[in-house]
């Protein structure tokens, strides 16, 4: 039975609360139960790591605390609302405002430059008559965040123009642009050599202090999960805690 | 923003767009182009068929022929409509042209002798029912017109070939531009005119004995349509009955009708008229008279219509089939769209513009370049000639001196439209299907 595991200082509201949740797959006849009634709270400014054997439903976990994913039961609450009865597009919305996602594969538009890719939260938030007074402002600030990812000369180039760690910060970049509360990273250096890993976590970590996003970080990288204030290991669909 | 900001991306970064775009444009064009030609076709012909018919015609009845054009024309006459009437008398003739070998050269108008219509006409009655004077004013070469267009069968005596001086009292007769020049002929030039008089019709079984007369060329007439001008002969109906030595007065009574006049009420009250007085003949309107012939250019013309639905079958299958690729290549950036917080209606959105993009830029590349090319057909045709030298318009066929061509703009434009819209709606569908998909399969998507 999983709970959520080293409990913060003070008592406080969490950002996002997961009661009992329960997804499964249809094989066939049978249902694979991927999350079997699994618990969590996160809270504000906090790290968090998951752990999991490949096929225990880490993904399935990350894409459902971010409401890409609808849990077949269970409630799961962000920011004080239940989003397991909201509307696809509700959920959307609640997403494109507090949800940041950084995949292992960057997942970066690759017709777009650094700095459009950085933009496509906010375009996507603001409606066409806004975006055309805000314009200048939102450019501005994904022209500042990419200069402190370290990316102030590759804002013109497209993804295929960069590397590995510099395409991650990029998606950095955009996962951070519309400042959300939740930072879900889904083997964010799955990808990455050992030196470029260290330094795209340094950045997470260093960004989720500073802003007090709530980092989670699916991975199978322990000396990565060590650096997170609590750990989950995912087991036949229940979160245990870990090295608390 | 983001709807239109990646769909520009998408659909300007891909060689396949501007492909469809070409293919949309081209299947616009093409149909533009052909059915300009051919509404041009059916606009000249029926321009034609009526400058040369008039409004109505008159046939008098077999029986009763011999009675007087006078009373006819008078008859006719007394209705409000009828701004005026020629009378016609028609007979089939064969033409030998002076110091020709009898032999035919292939190309019928260098033979030595040639099948014709003769008309017979009042030329002042006829300039004031048909497009007569205009014929006589199209003429291009100046050395074949006429002296005097008001009296075209009058050939002034030094226009006479000083090698046809023994034909100086002939009578006259008027000959196409293109018989002119395509038999050689000059202003002053006689021909020799041969037909079955009607004494010889008199009798069966009796030898028919053909009537034949020498005729001096006054000028030509150029009514720009081939099969026409190539068939038909006129002279003034006093030379016709002496050439033919018919006692007839009308073959036919071309009848000019006022503009606002409704020609069908005008042809049965005309025909009830006639038969009143004991004049029953036939009346036809000019369309009653050529009505295989319009009905078929109709025809024709609703056949494109129907393979326009084809066309646009074709467009809409480019379409969809582009869009539908673009969908499959996408689906990863569908997910990561979703993951980003756009809504599904937004993601599907995405790819509609993609498609609107698509069939509108390749819809209004296939306007403007289809009326172009039709503008300027003539002159298209005249490049390709010259450049691969070969003749693709032959107006032996066709019976135009050049491609015939009406732009009608409402129509090109429907059909543009029709065209964008049903390959925007069409472009719904994969629309719609990447709307749907599963946010989570299309992350997954490799």
């Amino acid at each position: 039975m999983a709970s959520a595991g080293g409990a913060p200082q003070e008592p406080r509201e969490p950002v996002l609360s997961a009661r009992n949740l329960v997804r499964g797959y249809r094989m066939g006849e049978q249902t694979l139960e991927v999350l079997a009634g699994t618990h969590v709270d996160l809270y504000a400014g906090e790290s968090v790591a998951i752990m999991g054997r490949s096929g225990s439903g880490k993904s399935t976990l990350l894409h459902s605390l971010g409401l890409l994913d609808r849990p077949d039961s269970g409630s799961l609450v962000v920011h004080g609302v239940e989003t397991t009865t909201l509307t696809r597009s509700a959920r959307a919305r609640l997403r494109n405002k507090r949800i940041g996602y950084v995949f292992q594969f960057y997942h970066l538009i690759p017709e777009l430059s650094a700095l459009d890719n950085a933009l496509l939260p906010r375009r996507i938030e603001v409606g066409p008559l806004r975006w055309i007074g805000k314009q200048k402002e939102m450019r501005e600030h994904a022209r500042a965040l990419l200069d402190e990812l370290g990316l102030s000369t590759r804002m013109a180039h497209k993804p295929s123009q960069l590397s590995g760690g510099e395409r991650q910060r990029v998606a950095i970049a955009r996962a951070l642009m519309s400042e959300p509360t939740l930072l879900l990273c889904d083997e964010p250096t799955g990808n990455l050599d050992e030196r470029t890993s260290e330094v795209i976590a340094d950045l997470l970590f260093q960004v989720s202090v500073e802003r007090s996003h709530t980092l989670v970080l699916v991975t199978h990288d322990s000396d990565l999960a060590a650096r997170a204030d609590r750990r989950f290991q995912l087991h036949e669909g229940k979160l245990e805690a870990f090295g608390a | 923003m983001y709807r239109l900001h990646l769909a520009s991306r998408y659909t300007f970064a891909r060689p396949v767009s501007y492909l469809a775009m070409v293919a949309i444009g081209l299947a616009v064009m093409a149909l533009i182009v052909v059915l300009s030609i051919m509404n041009g076709f059916l606009e000249e012909t029926r321009s034609f068929l009526r400058g040369t018919t008039a409004d109505i015609v008159v046939f008098p009845h077999q029986a009763r022929y011999a009675y007087s054009r006078d009373v006819l024309e008078g008859a006719v006459a007394e209705h409000p409509d009828v701004a005026s009437a020629c009378a016609r008398l028609v007979r089939p003739g064969i033409f030998k042209v002076h110091g020709r070998p009898p032999v035919f050269h292939g190309n019928s108008l260098s033979a030595s002798q040639h099948q014709v219509l003769v008309l017979g006409v009042d030329a002042k009655s006829e300039i004031k029912s048909t497009d007569f004077a205009e014929y006589l004013d199209r003429v291009e070469n100046p050395e074949f017109r006429v002296a005097d267009p008001s009296d075209p069968f009058d050939l002034p005596v030094e226009d006479i070939r000083e090698r046809e001086f023994l034909y100086t009292q002939s009578p006259t007769v008027l000959i196409s531009e293109e018989m002119m020049r395509g038999l050689l002929l000059q202003r002053g030039d006689a021909l020799t005119i041969v037909t079955v008089p009607d004494s010889a019709l008199q009798l069966d079984g009796a030898p028919v004995r053909p009537a034949s007369q020498t005729f001096l060329v006054t000028g030509a007439y150029n009514t720009g349509h081939y099969s026409h001008d190539q068939a038909n002969v006129y002279m003034s109906t006093e030379d016709f009955r002496s050439w033919s030595g018919t006692q007839h007065e009308v073959s036919e009574l071309y009848v000019a009708v006022s503009p606002a006049a409704d020609l069908s009420v005008v042809r049965d009250e005309l025909d009830a008229k006639l038969r009143s007085i004991g004049l029953a003949g036939q009346v036809e309107t000019w369309e009653d008279r050529h009505r295989v012939w319009l009905g078929a250019v109709e025809n024709e013309r609703n056949i494109l219509l129907v393979i326009f639905l084809f066309f646009l079958l074709l467009v809409c299958t480019i379409t969809f089939s582009v869009l539908t690729m673009m969908v499959q290549q996408k689906v990863r950036d569908i997910g990561i769209l979703s993951a980003m917080g756009a809504p599904a209606g937004g993601v599907g959105a995405v790819f509609a513009v993609c498609g609107i993009y698509i069939a509108t830029l390749g819809g209004l590349f296939g306007l403007v370049s289809g009326v172009a090319l039709a503008a300027n057909i003539n002159k298209v045709k005249d490049a390709l000639e010259n450049l691969l030298g070969i003749e693709i318009f032959k107006k032996e066929i066709y019976a135009f001196s050049e491609i015939p061509v009406a732009l009608d703009h409402t129509l090109n434009i429907a059909i543009a439209g029709v065209t964008v819209v049903g390959a925007v709606l069409i472009c719904m569908m994969p629309a719609f299907r990447a709307a749907r998909m599963d946010p989570v399969e299309a992350l997954r998507h490799e």
